[in-house]
């Protein structure tokens, strides 16, 4: 695959920005160009979630762009995160697009909040919400329960994801728990949210936004970054996938649409999970986190709680979304450009790949990034 | 912060630090008359209580109540010591929410009790259907002599009167279409049904236009047995659920016929691979502890039972007997007070199990209050030790809870 993150941009990670949505997508946008040292006129093609709420024309405008070739949005939450750039990266090989930018925006901490209660449209919800299962930590726990069932893991094994996720925050400036890591007795004593999830095992909900310039690899060894190299790219869904419920298989316990990712990211980047520097993984709820190092083979099915504790394998080193913000996804993408280019503030040495993925328990997505 | 606020969980802090309050004794012995009068208030015909001279499990806290004149304070009381404080701070009116008793043993006629209490959470402001209030917990242990006889968590809330409660939300409702409606007009019907395709026969759920299986747009259903196991389970404690009181369970159900259905699952804390069966309660199928199904009772609240039975159980507080006063306090009428639903539930059971049965506990919690003139029908499901059982009202739910039982 011939294509790179060339720039990365975001604003303040923050509780209440104070600002529109759409002025939050315009800064983490301009900054991004400017990272990578291009300018707005650029732009020929802007990719966003479906669940954004800010027009690409609009992101157009306001940065003053002008015509554009490309325009591209994916469903699915959080889990549009990689699946965004490989619209990028498919774009930009494919001739169509030049320079396109990936964009998510949200005061999701002001405004409308993903943690309380509320119905999505489509008969799908109706066989979960008006039941009680009508939060994403709810919908979260069923599979949580589960898994502590079959493979003998322990609320502790969760604790352990968001401790190292907040050790990791304590270090880095622009995590919003910069300077406060807890304990596993935090963990421990934080109240109930959905049985067997407490507080801390779920992540936070932030104002803010991020971009990331992708375009030709070829085109990117000439401006002003080093590049990320995209490796590979992929989107997966599961057999009898539905969104954040797929609760119908004969495995409840398990991320069949990440294993679709992974093998599509190995196969295609001829990379090995061993082979792997730092994974930045989809954080936003910690039993997650072990079942997609399962998926993505870094371990067998039930052992994802042993590469935790045995830290085996640097995950989330800017603190994920536990840590840092919860910006749909795209700050993690934005952390495995910067472990890249060796500009982390929790860099990890090496030159092996990054592994990033995008929000599971929906149709998720996954890239692989490594420098030129 | 507020002050108040501040003031409230400083005396909070400093009472529970108190520990376990000196032992108040009952101001008379355990009685017949007392017995009778609470016997027929709740319209409880066990023959068991007189002819063994014992007391009813549930008239527990009855002997420890304080009565309409007290003598004197009682500063050893800290639910009575912390009521005072949020009194003070305009927190006047007060419910209770949750009762969990504990019987070691029954109590004999003559025997005199008294209570030890400790205050073991004071938790607030909330914004509540009431009004804004804060919710007191506090532990008891009744003694004759020393010896615990029986245990009590108990919690009330007290509240502003007046203040203005947020709109009670509407619970989130399904939404049907083409290929799902046959699914809701089964639960209308009291029916759970699985789709079946017409061509190959394949169950499935949840529905959808035709047959992944073979293709076919011909779906039928079935009716199912309305049995399963749980495969996996929540309980959900935050955020507020429409419409709903957290926490509620909610369980994911392996069908005996094969598929797998969310359903809410009521009455029992549940496990993974526990049975399971089904009813149907708000438009909704409902998951209960497979068991026996108690006969329903429908009692007829009257002001006579309201006022008998707060009498009976030495509740003189104003909002049990007097209307004009319940009005002022915000309340529509009079209402049933805990004591007695708690005496209620304890009938339902033992007319069931007989007057050979043991309460070991009765565990409830109170929702819509139950006004003269309201039909409290109450239902229950027995598994293993446990029944399960609800009172409900037009309103909605009074009581839920668990009574333990042994024969």
């Amino acid at each position: 695959m011939n294509a790179a993150i060339a720039g990365i941009g975001a604003t303040e990670f923050s509780k209440d920005s104070g600002r529109s949505e759409l002025r939050l997508a315009v800064e983490a946008v301009r900054a991004a160009l400017d990272d990578a040292g291009l300018r707005a006129s650029d732009v020929d093609g802007l990719t966003t979630f479906s669940m954004d709420d800010n027009a690409e024309i609009a992101v157009a405008r306001e940065i003053g762009a002008g015509e554009l070739t490309f325009l591209s949005r994916i469903g699915y939450g959080g889990g549009a995160a990689c699946a965004i750039v490989q619209q990028a990266v498919l774009a930009v090989t494919a001739g169509v697009a030049e320079t396109v930018v990936c964009y998510r925006a949200l005061n999701e901490r002001s405004g409308r909040r993903f943690g309380q209660a509320g119905v999505p449209p489509g008969l799908d919800a109706s066989w979960h919400y008006p039941m009680g299962l009508a939060t994403p930590a709810a919908q979260v726990a069923m599979v949580a329960q589960r898994y502590l069932h079959d493979y003998g893991a322990t609320t502790d094994d969760f604790g352990r994801v968001t401790v190292a996720a907040r050790r990791h925050a304590a270090t880095n400036p622009a995590a919003w728990f910069f300077g406060r890591p807890i304990t596993l007795d935090d963990h421990r004593a934080s109240r109930w949210i959905a049985e067997p999830l407490r507080l801390l095992d779920c992540c936070q909900e932030s104002d803010g936004a991020v971009a990331l310039v992708v375009t030709s690899a070829e085109r990117a060894r000439d401006l002003r970054r080093p590049p990320a190299v995209v490796r590979a790219a992929a989107q997966g869904s599961g057999p009898d996938q539905f969104v954040m419920t797929s609760y119908y298989r004969e495995e409840v316990a398990a991320l069949p649409e990440m294993g679709v990712v992974a093998r599509q990211l190995w196969g295609r980047s001829g990379f090995r999970p061993a082979d792997v520097r730092a994974a930045v993984l989809y954080d936003h709820f910690t039993p997650y986190v072990l079942m997609q190092l399962e998926e993505l083979g870094f371990c067998g099915r039930g052992e994802g709680r042993h590469v935790v504790t045995e830290e085996r394998l640097p995950i989330n080193p800017h603190g994920g979304q536990l840590g840092e913000a919860y910006i749909h996804g795209m700050n993690g993408i934005a952390e495995a450009v910067r472990q890249v280019r060796g500009t982390a503030v929790n860099q990890v040495p090496g030159d092996g790949p990054v592994l990033v993925t995008a929000g599971t328990g929906v149709p998720t997505s996954g890239l692989i990034l490594s420098g030129a | 912060m507020s002050e108040v606020t501040e003031t409230i969980e400083a005396a909070g802090r400093r009472i529970a630090e108190a520990g376990l309050s000196a032992a108040r004794p009952a101001r008379d012995p355990v009685n017949r008359p007392a017995i009778r009068d609470w016997l027929a208030a709740i319209g409880d015909d066990n023959p068991r209580y007189e002819r063994e001279g014992l007391a009813p499990p549930a008239m527990v806290q009855v002997w420890t109540m304080r009565g309409l004149r007290p003598s004197a304070p009682d500063d050893a009381d800290p639910l009575r010591v912390m009521s005072d404080v949020l009194d003070e701070a305009g927190f006047t009116s007060v419910v209770a929410t949750d009762c969990a008793q504990t019987y070691h043993r029954y109590l004999r006629e003559g025997e005199t009790v008294a209570v030890r209490s400790r205050l073991t959470g004071v938790a607030g402001p909330k914004r509540t259907a009431l009004g804004e209030g804060w919710f007191v917990t506090t532990a008891s242990t009744w003694e004759v002599d020393g010896e615990p006889v029986a245990e009590m968590r108990f919690r009330v809330l007290k509240y502003r009167p007046g203040a203005t409660a947020p709109a009670r939300a509407d619970p989130i409702r399904p939404v049907t279409g083409p290929d799902s409606a046959f699914f809701w007009a089964g639960v209308d019907a009291g029916e759970l049904r699985i789709q079946r395709c017409g061509k190959c026969g394949a169950l499935r759920h949840p529905p959808g236009p035709g047959c992944p299986a073979c293709g076919a747009f011909t779906p039928e259903y079935v009716v199912a047995a309305g049995t399963g196991t749980v495969h996996s389970y929540v309980v959900h404690h935050h955020p507020p659920l429409p419409g709903r009181r957290s926490p509620v369970t909610v369980a994911l159900v392996d069908l005996d016929e094969g598929v797998r259905m969310v359903g809410e699952l009521r009455g029992t804390r549940p496990a993974i691979g526990d049975r399971v069966q089904v009813t149907f309660a708000d438009g909704l199928p409902v998951w209960r502890p497979a068991g026996i199904e108690l006969p329903r009772w429908d009692l007829a609240v009257t002001p006579t039972v309201i006022i008998s039975s707060a009498l009976a159980t030495r509740d003189f507080q104003d909002v049990h007997h007097d209307r004009d006063a319940a009005v002022r306090r915000g309340s529509r009428d009079i209402f049933l007070n805990i004591l007695a639903t708690t005496g209620f539930v304890q009938r339902y059971v033992t007319d069931w199990a007989g007057p050979a049965a043991v309460l070991r506990g009765i565990e409830i919690r109170l929702g819509a209050p139950c006004h003269p003139g309201d039909t409290l029908t109450f239902t229950g499901y027995a598994h293993g030790d446990e029944v399960a059982v609800a009172g409900r009202t037009a309103t909605g739910e009074h009581v839920s809870g668990t009574v333990r039982v042994t024969s």
